[in-house]
């Protein structure tokens, strides 16, 4: 593999999922009797996801949805809904599940669109946050690490669309 | 949380993560040099494929889509495209991965939708095959495990959209 913008490793393999590990049972706790709807973002989330999952022993369902953010010439970004989730979320407790908490734009929307297909609850599960980048306020109920604010690559963060198969994370080394 | 529905482990996580490395491996050998873009079927393929790209050392891209079989009340079923790639696959080696191949009704269709948007090749990769539920041909190039026909749950596989968290593979308790 060409290893080109693989910089200095940030988390290890053995660190995210020893945290995930921990998640999952905060998780598994704060949702006992109930059925929680995890809903993931594609693609970032999905390596995250898929391990955050087996360590989740209350019944749950998940789905995932897709949403690209468009940055125009101005400050303002737009956000384009390529996919929706197909779980009906009425009156259900909705966990939205993403790697990485920046600007906060993407999931402060997507909170607000739960709530209106009328969720019963709504929480968000980043497996990273970096607040120094925060431009939308979002609330975090499970954070797996706060990073400082570097480009990022490695467990479903990519650089044009390469790396997320690596199973750690790294600075991204730019051209 | 009623009857307990999980039965017998045919398939333990240990079983499935190891052999999911010698599958990644597999593709590591066979696509040196390429970049193939897996394509993962929703919902059911991401623990599959969460594992698998771990053990994918070459450079990959990643993509999903969501496709919905329906029965009818004649012998043939249909097919509805809920999410299609983002990603342009012309001219691009393809793999496609699912959970299990069971009639291979959605796989045979969705092999020739990617043949129809140019890709260079196109393989499959299942975790699951079960020769006997086969009505449809298709040509699997990477499987993991091949099981009798019968209904199983976990690693991705549900029963109502339950038990998709479960690290393992197990029948279903019918009535």
């Amino acid at each position: 593999m060409e290893m080109n913008h693989v910089g200095r490793i940030l988390l290890t393999e053995e660190q995210i999922l020893t945290r995930i590990k921990e998640l999952g049972k905060e998780i598994s706790k704060d949702y006992k009797g109930k059925r929680p709807v995890l809903v993931g973002l594609l693609t970032g989330a999905v390596p995250f996801l898929a391990e955050l999952i087996k360590h989740i022993e209350v019944p749950l369902k998940m789905d995932f949805m897709s949403v690209k953010s468009y940055t125009g010439s101005s400050q303002s970004s737009k956000l384009a809904f390529i996919h929706d989730i197909t779980t009906n979320v009425l009156d259900e407790d909705v966990i939205l599940v993403d790697d990485i908490a920046d600007s906060g734009h993407t999931m402060s929307a997507i909170i607000e669109q739960m709530k209106q297909k009328g969720a019963r609850s709504v929480k968000v599960c980043c497996l990273l946050n970096k607040p120094a980048a925060r431009k939308y306020p979002i609330p975090l109920d499970y954070v797996g690490f706060e990073i400082e604010n570097v480009y990022i690559l490695g467990f479903g963060l990519d650089h044009y669309g390469y790396y997320r198969n690596l199973p750690f994370i790294a600075v991204c080394k730019e051209d | 949380m009623g009857k307990n529905r999980i039965g017998k482990i045919l398939v333990t996580e240990e079983q499935i993560v190891s052999r999911c490395k010698e599958l990644g491996a597999k593709i590591t050998k066979d696509y040196q040099g390429k970049t193939p873009i897996i394509v993962g079927l929703l919902t059911g393929a991401v623990p599959f494929v969460a594992e698998l790209i771990k053990h994918i050392e070459g450079e990959i891209v990643l993509d999903f889509m969501s496709v919905k079989s329906y029965q009818g009340n004649i012998q043939q079923s249909k097919l509805a495209f809920i999410h299609d790639i983002t990603t342009c696959v012309q001219g691009e080696d393809v793999i496609i991965v699912d959970d299990v191949a069971d009639s291979g009704l959605t796989l045979s269709a969705i092999v020739e939708h990617m043949h129809k948007k140019g890709a260079k090749s196109v393989k499959v990769c299942c975790l699951l095959d079960k020769p006997d539920a086969k009505k449809h041909p298709v040509n699997l190039d990477y499987v993991g495990f091949t099981i009798e026909n019968d209904f199983v749950i976990g690693f991705g596989l549900d029963y109502n959209g339950r038990y998709r968290n479960l690290p393992y593979i197990a029948l279903y308790v019918l009535d």
